[in-house]
Parts: C-alpha cells; structure tokens; sequence
C-alpha cells in the first residue's frame, strides 16, 4: 500500500483536531472557526469542514489523516471523506453526555463503512472522568453489535507514543482485512481486538 | 447582541431584510441563506427543495476551505467562492465584519456578475445596518 487515508470521527469535543495534530509530521490543514453557541458546547472553536495531516508509516506508507466535524449538521463531509477513507478512528470523550450514546450513534451513521472498513475506538478524556468503563464500551457494543468486536482502547490525543499505537492497530487491521474475503471480515475484526494504545477492554 | 448569532433577532432579522433585497435584484434566485461561521441558520429565503441546515453547513464548510486554501497559498483571504454547474451556480461571500457568510443559489438565466454584485450589496447592506447598530 502506498497510500492510506484515515478518518477521525466523532462527536465535537472529543479530541479529534488534537488527535491529528499530534501525529502528523506536517503543518496540519485546519478549517477551525469560533463556536457561537457555548451553550451547547463549551469549546471555543469547532472545525467546520476538515483537519488534514500525514504521517509516514513503516518505509514509505504516508498515511493520510482527515478529522471530520462532530456536528451532525457537517455530515455532508463525514459523506465525503468516507467515499476515501479505508479506516476510521472513532473518538468519544468519556467527560462528554452520554459518550456511549454518542459512540453508538455514530458507528449507525457510519453503517457501511464499519461493515466494510476497519475501525478502533478511542475512548478520550478518561482523566476528567473515570465513567463509564471500557468495559461498559465494551458491553454496549457487544449488546448494539453482535459479533462485531472492534478495538477499544483509552488514549490521551496529545500522546502521541498512545496515538501511533492506535493509529497501527488500526493500519494492521486495515491489512489484515486486505488478506482475506469479505465474508471472514467480521470474525478478524475479533481477532485483532485487544491492547493498543494505553488500556484497552 | 446577545446569545449566539443565530438566536439573535436583530441579526436574523437584518439578514432577512438583505436577503429579500437580494431576491428583488436578481429574481434568478433559486436559494440563499446567511450562515454562522460555524454552520447554523441565521435567515434563509425560497427554502423549498434545499433545506437550510444542510445549506448552512455546507455554506460554513466551503467558507473554512477556501480560507484554509488561500492560507496554505499566501494569497490573502477568501473574497468569495463561486461553484457553477449544468443548470445554475452558487456564490458564496463573507458579510464584512460579521462571523456570518452568505451563501446563495442561482439559475442559469442569470449571469454570474449580477448575481455577484447584487450578493455582495446585500453582504455590504447586512453589515452596515450590524455595525451601525452596534456603534
């Protein structure tokens, strides 16, 4: 694989713009405006459109990384990005309301891109507070998804030691995907679940 | 102003009365909304086939790109952005002043300088009346 195009969802304030800040090895293309309306969010400033960077993987893979806005009004650019991604980090601020809500509804919205894609969830903000679990991620996953085993992991988006490791789980899933037929796809999503960035469920 | 732009009643109805001067100067007009910067209905006019939201969105999305375009290239801000298609085109334009875009669609019928001038008077006439308000 030369090239690899990665998406960053995930509702607004969950640590997307960091994420992709602190991997790329490039001046990260940034499309932030100020947020007019503090009442529903606190944030001073939202993205709007998109987020880009780069990073090299391995010898020569660039990976190119795209956060996406976390407002359902952008969903015409969650539609454009994902016509190119072949891999989603999904973060959800664990400080957030109702983060486990919030991560369900956006693997529905992305439907058929988790169905055919390779995703990992990162679970941001952990420190600001410690509910719900991974575990309980876990659970509501296995509950709404059956069958579908998605990494879930708790990452810090300014680490970027946590974030190349999520970002390589996810590029080895990718791979791993690439390796076999479709039908056997959801049995490796399984298979690659486990211990990525820093504690996983 | 109080609250978020889009709350505001001053700043709504103002654009309204900009956007109705707009639809007397160019009757090719199909659409136009005034945005937030960061995508939320302020005012639109003839919302029938597009529905506002999305139209906002995509209106603030398109602003931020070509800002961020300009930007990477060092040749000053956005002044506008024109997209024409098969059977009409859009022009999109900041209000100066305002963290506001107007963004509007037109037929083919009309051409693209007069549907630019007269959404640039009507940007121009929306801030004055803000500005002078708020002095």
């Amino acid at each position: 694989m030369a090239e690899l195009v990665i998406m960053f969802a995930g509702p607004m304030g969950s640590g997307k713009t960091a994420a992709v800040q602190t991997l790329s090895e490039i001046d990260v293309v940034l499309t932030e405006v100020a947020n007019s309306d503090r009442q529903a969010s606190d944030k001073a400033t939202t993205t709007v459109a998109l987020d880009y960077g780069e990073i090299t993987v391995g010898d020569d893979e660039k990976v190119r990384l795209y956060g996406v806005p976390g407002q359902k009004r952008f969903s015409f650019m969650w539609r454009i990005i994902r016509e190119r991604a072949i891999g989603m980090v999904l973060l959800v601020g664990n400080d957030g309301p109702s983060p486990i809500d919030g991560m369900l509804e956006f693997l529905d919205e992305f439907d058929d891109f988790v169905d055919r894609s390779a995703v990992v969830i990162g679970v941001t903000r952990s420190d600001l507070a410690s509910s719900p679990t991974l575990a309980d991620y876990r659970a509501a996953l296995d509950h709404h998804r059956p069958g579908m085993s998605l990494p879930v992991v708790s990452v810090d988006t300014r680490n970027r030691g946590q974030m190349r490791v999520l970002l390589m789980t996810l590029v080895e899933s990718i791979q791993t995907r690439a390796l076999i037929p479709a039908s056997a796809s959801a049995s490796t999503s399984a298979s690659t679940s486990g211990d990525s960035g820093g504690e996983a469920a | 102003m109080n609250g978020p732009l889009h709350r505001d009643e001053n700043v709504i109805e103002r654009s309204n009365e900009g956007l109705a001067a707009l639809y007397e100067a160019c009757r090719a007009l199909v659409y136009a909304t005034v945005a937030t910067d960061d995508g939320f209905v302020v005012a639109s006019i003839l919302e029938g086939r597009v529905q506002a939201s999305s139209m906002a969105g995509m209106a603030s999305s398109m602003q931020a790109l070509g800002d961020a375009v300009t930007r990477e290239l060092e040749i000053g801000g956005a002044e506008y952005i024109i997209i024409a298609a098969d059977r009409g085109y859009t022009i999109q334009l900041r209000i100066p002043g305002q963290p506001l875009v107007l963004s509007a669609v037109f037929d083919s019928a009309e051409t693209v300088g007069k549907g630019l001038a007269a959404s640039r008077v009507s940007a121009l006439d929306i801030s004055a009346k803000l500005l002078t308000e708020a002095a």
